[in-house]
């Protein structure tokens, strides 16, 4: 592959390897599992209860103060944020499960995935209800509660005052909505899930355009910029039983028939994650699940092919969770259990940046999401240890 | 350090001396040596009583370890909850995951003790435990549940084994009962074992064990040694087998049974057992791979229980409908139960404070849910059951003597430790 300067937007320049970490937003009261920017001045998270809060990014933010006695968490992650952190600005109710997915489309609706089986929609430029208190800290202080032989003190709650909002919109599934993706021009949503449905929705008005089934349950899909074909992989994860099964296929997204079996390639392998660049000329598909060690790989694929273009090394170790192309055209980011986020150049394969660093035992606090800005500038990511890390990726 | 006991060195009460099961062997009257398996005198009668009444078990056994929050003992909203929800049951006010819709529609035939305390918490101890009512750190040899209920309800002349298992199962055969209540492997899918099948032509195999039978004969005039004995029997045992081995052949009859059971391997193990049991086999013992889920709990456990689910109700469905039902007493359990923390991988590790384990059938009320834990699952809030319990309870269920009394040596030994008791509320 060949980089071609004229793909690349202009005002698009970012230069990762002076990344600084703005912020480190402490929601501390599950595991926050999905994360995206909702246009260049807000950003939304989604938990593990079904909760989703969005925060608005200060054009003039205070700055972190001096830490106290031991580091703050954040530092775990390589480096102490710039700045100090905000509060949420809106709670956006009415999931009751996981939040498995987050996407922003026209810089205005909000669309959500979620294990309770719905996608909602959320128009944040739609009145707000009433206001609600929220603890930013809960997790913390419900387990240090629990275990007063720890000698640890109770925190004090952190809490935000926030304005709730409903759903605009809600679409019934059949199961746990593991992933979504948008199309390129935003005019179109794929979802899968564990009932084993491929499923495309016209984004704008939630009408579901086509489904097809996969063997098992969906795991991680992707849709092509012409929409023309799409990518799912497929899991049922029994260990032993001969029931057991993974794969991976190229569909015809407008017939809903598979065009190419990638199970040759990806054989035994969990696909976890998976995108198409702007232009539709590579897929990238992301290993996941603790088995494969450190193979935690990115494949890049030919996906008019199907044929492996190359692999990207190291892998996450324990796994990757997340990708994601930079609007630059040339960079990739991609999140594991290891708590790395890695930007790559997938043009030349290159890995450019590692933000964060392993913190230490074994498996600890996963980083589950990540999420570039619309304009290319910040980089988001969403972890189990109740945080969202905000990092300015153009110097 | 504890100064009753150094290492290296047993403690009193775990040494068998050689003197000791010198006693115990006992002088026939062709002055053979017969080891005193399991204290033939005190028990044949009671294993007689007890085959009358023709009950059989099948143990479902969850290999790994099901988690209790994620099945029977959900706590919807806590922070151990997890992400699987509730669906009502046949029984009022007691709901359960929602993965398992067709045994949420059993619950009147099944006996949910939710309050499992129990004391081995790690694999090989807690399969030992969890199958033998003691532990594993004992020094004596003690059998499997299958074991003890081959000996009791298990018929000498039959000629199907007492005790048949498969898949994933116990570790601890026969022990002091010895090897004439081992266990009979299986394949996962109750594939017979490469050796039930003759090498030879029928007749040619018939004419070699008359020989054979000739020849023991023979060497038994004069060499009548418990040894000999005992292989004579287990070549005659294997003969019978083959008598009916047909029996083992599920594939005429499975398409028929499929969409009840569920068309996995644990589904179809489950259908062998019905047969089994039909045809008169006392114990049979089915395990399901994997629940040992310390990372990945939920996926995992939705993709078990979507094999599980099928499986056992089919199974208690087949069974009613062929009348077995109220003689055929139906384990669930596994090794241990899953903490109600939910780790940094996703998963649930092994816990021992407060678990659930499931029985249906024979000799069981239906409709009862038995102890309770703590609003997090912590731990046992009420009504605490031990291994010894629950061996008692399925022991009185089955119509055994749950203090039925071993030897081995000189030594007493009884079917369930001192001080369990079977739980009452839970006895038809």
């Amino acid at each position: 592959m060949n980089a071609d300067p004229e793909a690349t937007p202009k005002g698009l320049s970012p230069k990762f390897e002076k990344a600084v970490l703005l912020w480190s937003l402490p929601w501390d009261a599950d595991w926050i599992t999905a994360v995206s920017f909702v246009g260049p001045r807000h950003v939304a998270a989604g938990n593990n209860r079904g909760d989703i809060l969005l925060w608005a990014l200060p054009e003039k933010p205070e700055p972190a103060p001096a830490p106290e006695g031991k580091a703050p968490p954040a530092a775990d992650m390589g480096m102490r944020p710039l700045h100090a952190a905000i509060a949420p600005a809106r709670q956006l109710v009415g999931h009751t499960n996981v939040i498995a997915r987050l996407v922003c489309a026209a810089d205005r609706w909000l669309i959500s995935a979620s294990y309770d089986h719905t996608l909602r929609y959320w128009d944040l430029q739609a009145p707000t209800g009433a206001n609600t208190r929220v603890v930013l800290n809960a997790r913390a202080i419900d387990e240090i509660s629990r275990n007063r032989n720890s000698g640890r003190k109770v925190p004090a709650p952190n809490e935000a005052q926030v304005l709730t909002q409903p759903s605009a919109k809600s679409i019934e599934g059949r199961e746990w909505v593991t992933s979504m993706g948008l199309s390129h021009d935003q005019s179109a949503l794929i979802t899968g899930d564990d009932a084993g449905n491929v499923t495309l929705y016209n984004r704008t008005t939630g009408v579901e355009s086509r489904r097809w089934q996969v063997k098992g349950w969906a795991q991680a899909v992707a849709l092509a910029p012409d929409q023309k074909q799409a990518f799912a992989s497929e899991r049922y994860p029994l260990v032993f039983d001969s029931g057991r099964h993974t794969g991976a296929k190229l569909w015809d997204a407008t017939a809903g028939t598979a065009q190419h079996d990638l199970a040759p390639q990806f054989k035994g392998v969990q696909i976890a994650a998976a995108a198409y660049s702007a232009d539709g000329k590579v897929l990238a598909v992301g290993r996941g699940g603790e088995a494969d060690g450190n193979n935690g790989k990115v494949t890049l694929l030919d996906p008019a092919a199907g044929k492996t273009i190359r692999e990207l090394t190291p892998g996450h170790q324990y796994g990757i969770t997340d990708l994601c192309f930079h609007p630059d055209k040339i960079h990739l980011a991609t999140a594991g259990r290891d708590t790395l986020v890695r930007l790559w150049n997938f043009q030349t394969g290159q890995l450019v940046k590692e933000l964060g660093k392993p913190r230490g035992g074994q498996f600890k606090d996963w980083i589950c999401a990540i999420a570039f800005s619309p304009d290319g500038g910040h980089l988001a990511a969403a972890d189990m240890a109740g945080w969202v890390h905000l990092w300015r990726l153009s110097g | 350090m504890n100064p009753t006991h150094s290492p290296g060195h047993c403690r009193p009460h775990e040494h068998l001396s050689r003197r000791a099961l010198l006693k115990g062997a006992l002088a026939t009257t062709a002055g053979a040596t017969v080891a005193n398996w399991g204290g033939i005198f005190n028990t044949q009668a009671v294993a007689a009583e007890a085959a009358k009444r023709g009950k059989r078990c099948i143990l479902l056994w969850m290999n790994g370890g099901a988690s209790q929050l994620d099945t029977f003992d959900m706590k919807p909203g806590r922070p151990t909850g997890g992400p699987f929800r509730e669906i009502k049951t046949k029984l009022p006010g007691y709901r359960m995951c929602e993965y398992l819709p067709k045994m949420a529609q059993q619950v009147d035939k099944l006996g949910i003790i939710r309050s499992m305390r129990t004391q081995s918490p790690d694999h090989p101890d807690g399969i030992y435990h969890m199958h033998t009512c003691y532990k594993q750190s004992e020094r004596m040899p003690h059998p499997e549940l299958g074991a003890m209920v081959a000996k009791y309800l298990g018929k000498a002349d039959a000629d199907l084994p007492s005790f048949v298992r498969m898949g994933p199962t116990g570790n601890a055969g026969a022990g002091y009962l010895g090897p004439r209540h081992a266990p009979f492997d299986l394949g996962r899918t109750g594939a017979l074992p490469s050796f039930t099948s003759p090498y030879l032509p029928a007749a040619n195999e018939s004419r070699r064990s008359d020989l054979w039978r000739f020849m023991e004969a023979e060497h038994r005039k004069e060499r009548g040694a418990e040894p000999f004995e005992s292989h004579r029997v287990a070549k005659e045992r294997a003969w019978r087998l083959l008598r009916a081995k047909s029996l083992f052949d599920t594939s005429k009859d499975w398409p028929a049974h499929e969409a009840l059971y569920g068309a996995t391997d644990f589904g179809r193990g489950c259908f062998l057992a019905r047969k089994l049991v039909e045809a008169g086999v006392p114990f049979v013992e089915v395990g399901q791979d994997n629940y040992d889920s310390h990372a990945d709990n939920f996926v995992c456990h939705k993709a078990n229980l979507q094999v599980l689910d099928p499986a056992w109700s089919g199974l208690l469905t087949d069974l009613e409908r062929t009348g077995q039902l109220s003689d055929t007493l139906v384990v669930w359990m596994g090794e241990v139960g899953r903490t109600p923390q939910i780790n940094n991988r996703a998963g649930r590790d092994h816990f021992i404070r407060g678990w659930t384990i499931v029985l249906a059938g024979g000799g069981i009320r239906g409709g009862v849910v038995y102890g309770a834990t703590d609003a997090d699952g912590r731990d046992v809030a009420e009504k605490p059951v031990s291994e010894g319990d629950l061996f008692a309870t399925i022991y009185t269920a089955l119509g055994v003597d749950p203090r039925a009394k071993h030897y081995v040596g000189t030594r007493p030994i009884w079917a369930t430790p001192e001080g369990s008791k079977p739980i009452k509320e839970l006895l038809a």
